[in-house]
C-alpha cells in the first residue's frame, strides 16, 4: 500500500507537471505573440482579382487585403502580407509562417481537420462552367468526354473530371484558362462563380455565360492555427461584426463585385 | 544551345505577338504595349530576384561541388563510393523534386538563443537549386582531373611531389581552363531554371507574370508578356552561351 501511495503521489506530480507543461507546448496564443511582435502576418492571394491581386508597384491589394488590414487595426498592430497559393497556404499557417489566412479558401471538413476555420464565414462561392451561350451545354453530364479548362487547386476539379467525366485541361492561372477558352481549346472553364460574376459585364465576354446550374456552394472561411481556440474565437467575433455592420457588403461594392445573396442573408442573420 | 538565330526568331515572335494583340485590341482598352511598359518595373524587380537566386545557387553549388568532386577522385575507396552515390542521386533527381524537398524540409525561421533568424523562401529555393549544381560541378571537376594525362601524375611523383602538391600545383591549374566552359553552361541552365521557384511560391519573375496577367485579366496580354520575359532571359543568357562556345573552341583538346 505504501508503495502504491508513493507511486500515486509520483504519478500525480508527473501528471501535474505534464498538465502545466502541456498547454505551453501544444497551445499557441497568436494574439499574445502578435501583440508582442507588433505585427500580424496575414497570408492572402496575390493572383485572384479582386480579392487579392498585385498592383503595378508590386503591392497586394483587394477585398481580402482590406479585411486583413481591418484585423490588424482591431489588434492595434502593423500588418505584413505574405502572398500564398492554394498549394501552400495551409502549410504556411501550420508552420507559423503566417498568423492568419484570408485567401479565398472554401470550407471543407478535411481542411478543418488540419487548421482552424472559425465560423461564421465571410463569403461564399460556388462552381460553374463559363462557356459560349451557344455551346448547348445544359447539365453537368453534358461535359462528359469534352475538354474543360480548369485552374490548379480548385476543389471541384476532381468532381468535374471523375463524376461528370470531363477531360480536364488544367492551367496555373485563370487568365491562361480563359485564353484557352477563347482559342477554342476547351468548351468551357470550370471555376468560382465569384470570378465569373466579376467579368460578366465585359463586352469581350458578351457571348459567354455561366451555362450550368452552380454546384458545390461553399462558404469561404479564414484560417487560424488549429491549436489556438482563443484566436479562433476572436476571429469569429470579428467576422460577425463584419456581417453586422455591413462592412463586407460595402467592400463588395468598393471592389465592383455583384452583390452576393449570401452576404445579404448573413447580415440579416446577425442584425 | 542558344544561337543568335534563336534570338532573332524570339524577337520576331515577340513583335508579331504585339502586332496581333494590337490588331485585335478592343477600342477604349489600354494597348498591350502600354500594359507592358506599365508592368516593366515590377517585372524587372522579379527578374533581378531570379539573377540573385542564380548567383547564390551557383556560388554555393560550386563550393560544395569542388569539395564533392575532390572526394570523387579520392584514393580512398569508401570516400569515393559515398561521393559517387551523392553525385548520382543529385544529378539524376528532378530539380523540381529537390526544390520541393528543400522547401518543405527546412524551417522558415531559426531560433538561436533568444533571437529569431528568418529563413526566407528564396534562400531555401537557392539551396534547393544549388544541390544539382553541386553534383554537376563535382562531375565536371572529376572529368577535368581525369582528362589530364596520367603520365603527369607519374612524372610529378618521380620529382618527389606529394599527392596534394601534384593535385593543387600541377593538375588543378590545368583543370580550371577545361572546367570553365561547362561550368558557364551550367550557370546558363541554372539561370533559366530559377523560374522553377515560382512553383514553390517565391515571388520571382514567373510568379509576378502570373499575378500581372490575373490582375489585368486580359487574355490578349498572355503571349506578349511571356515572350517579353523569355526575351529577357535570352538577352542575359545568350552572351554567356556565346562566351562559353568561344572558350570551348580555344581550350579544345586536340
Amino acid at each position: 500500500m505504501r508503495i502504491g501511495k508513493g507511486w500515486l503521489g509520483l504519478s500525480a506530480i508527473a501528471a501535474l507537471a505534464l498538465a502545466a507543461a502541456g498547454p505551453a507546448w501544444t497551445q499557441t496564443d497568436t494574439i499574445a505573440s502578435v501583440k508582442q511582435k507588433g505585427k500580424v502576418v496575414v497570408g492572402v492571394k496575390a493572383d485572384y482579382k479582386p480579392f487579392g491581386y498585385t498592383d503595378p508597384s508590386g503591392k497586394i491589394v483587394g477585398l481580402e487585403v482590406d479585411l486583413a488590414d481591418d484585423v490588424a487595426k482591431r489588434l492595434g498592430v502593423q500588418i505584413e502580407l505574405v502572398p500564398v497559393i492554394a498549394a501552400n497556404r495551409m502549410e504556411f499557417l501550420k508552420q507559423g509562417r503566417i498568423d492568419l489566412m484570408i485567401a479565398t479558401m472554401a470550407y471543407k471538413p478535411d481542411r478543418a481537420e488540419v487548421i482552424g476555420i472559425p465560423e461564421p464565414f465571410y463569403y461564399a462561392g460556388a462552381a460553374n462552367v463559363f462557356a459560349k451561350k451557344s455551346s448547348g451545354l445544359k447539365a453537368w453530364a453534358d461535359l462528359k468526354g469534352k475538354p474543360v479548362c480548369a485552374i490548379q487547386g480548385a476543389y471541384y476539379n476532381r468532381r468535374t473530371g471523375e463524376e461528370f467525366g470531363a477531360n480536364l485541361v488544367v492551367f496555373k492561372g485563370v487568365t491562361e484558362a480563359m485564353a484557352a477558352l477563347e482559342a477554342g481549346n476547351c468548351v468551357g472553364v470550370v471555376f468560382d462563380t465569384t470570378f465569373f460574376a466579376g467579368i460578366m459585364g465585359d463586352a469581350k465576354w458578351a457571348d459567354y455565360a455561366m451555362v450550368l446550374p452552380s454546384i458545390d456552394p461553399e462558404p469561404w472561411g479564414v484560417g487560424v492555427r488549429k491549436d489556438d481556440p482563443k484566436f479562433a474565437a476572436y476571429m469569429s467575433g470579428v467576422i460577425k461584426d463584419w456581417h453586422k455592420t455591413g462592412y463586407l457588403l460595402a467592400l463588395e461594392k468598393k471592389w465592383g463585385i455583384p452583390q452576393s445573396p449570401y452576404l445579404v442573408e448573413q447580415q440579416a442573420k446577425f442584425k | 544551345m542558344l544561337t543568335s538565330r534563336a534570338g532573332v526568331a524570339l524577337l520576331a515572335a515577340f513583335v508579331a505577338s504585339i502586332v496581333v494583340a494590337q490588331v485585335q485590341a478592343i477600342p477604349g482598352q489600354p494597348s498591350v504595349v502600354e500594359l507592358l511598359v506599365k508592368w516593366t518595373p515590377l517585372l524587372a524587380k522579379g527578374f533581378l530576384f531570379n539573377l540573385l537566386i542564380s548567383f547564390f545557387a551557383m556560388l554555393v553549388g560550386t563550393l560544395a561541388g569542388v569539395l564533392l568532386g575532390s572526394a570523387r577522385i579520392s584514393p580512398r575507396p569508401p570516400v569515393r563510393g559515398m561521393s559517387w552515390i551523392v553525385v548520382q542521386f543529385f544529378r539524376n533527381a528532378p530539380w523540381l523534386v529537390l526544390l520541393f524537398f528543400v522547401m518543405f524540409l527546412l524551417p522558415f525561421e531559426f531560433h538561436v538563443g533568444g533571437t529569431t533568424i528568418p529563413f526566407p523562401d528564396w534562400i531555401k529555393a537557392t539551396l534547393g537549386l544549388a544541390l544539382p549544381i553541386m553534383a554537376n560541378v563535382a562531375e565536371i571537376l572529376r572529368g577535368a582531373v581525369q582528362s589530364i594525362p596520367t603520365a603527369q601524375w607519374d612524372a610529378a611523383r618521380s620529382l618527389a611531389f606529394s599527392r596534394r602538391q601534384t593535385l593543387w600545383k600541377i593538375i588543378l591549374p590545368q583543370c580550371v581552363k577545361r572546367m570553365l566552359p561547362p561550368w558557364m553552361n551550367w550557370y546558363a541552365i541554372l539561370t533559366m531554371a530559377t523560374t522553377l521557384a515560382s512553383i514553390v511560391g517565391v515571388s520571382e519573375v514567373m510568379t509576378l507574370t502570373l499575378r500581372i496577367t490575373n490582375a489585368e485579366g486580359r487574355t490578349d496580354l498572355l503571349i506578349p508578356i511571356y515572350s517579353y520575359v523569355l526575351l529577357w532571359f535570352f538577352v542575359y543568357c545568350w552572351p554567356i552561351s556565346l562566351m562559353t562556345r568561344r572558350l570551348e573552341a580555344r581550350y579544345e583538346v586536340r
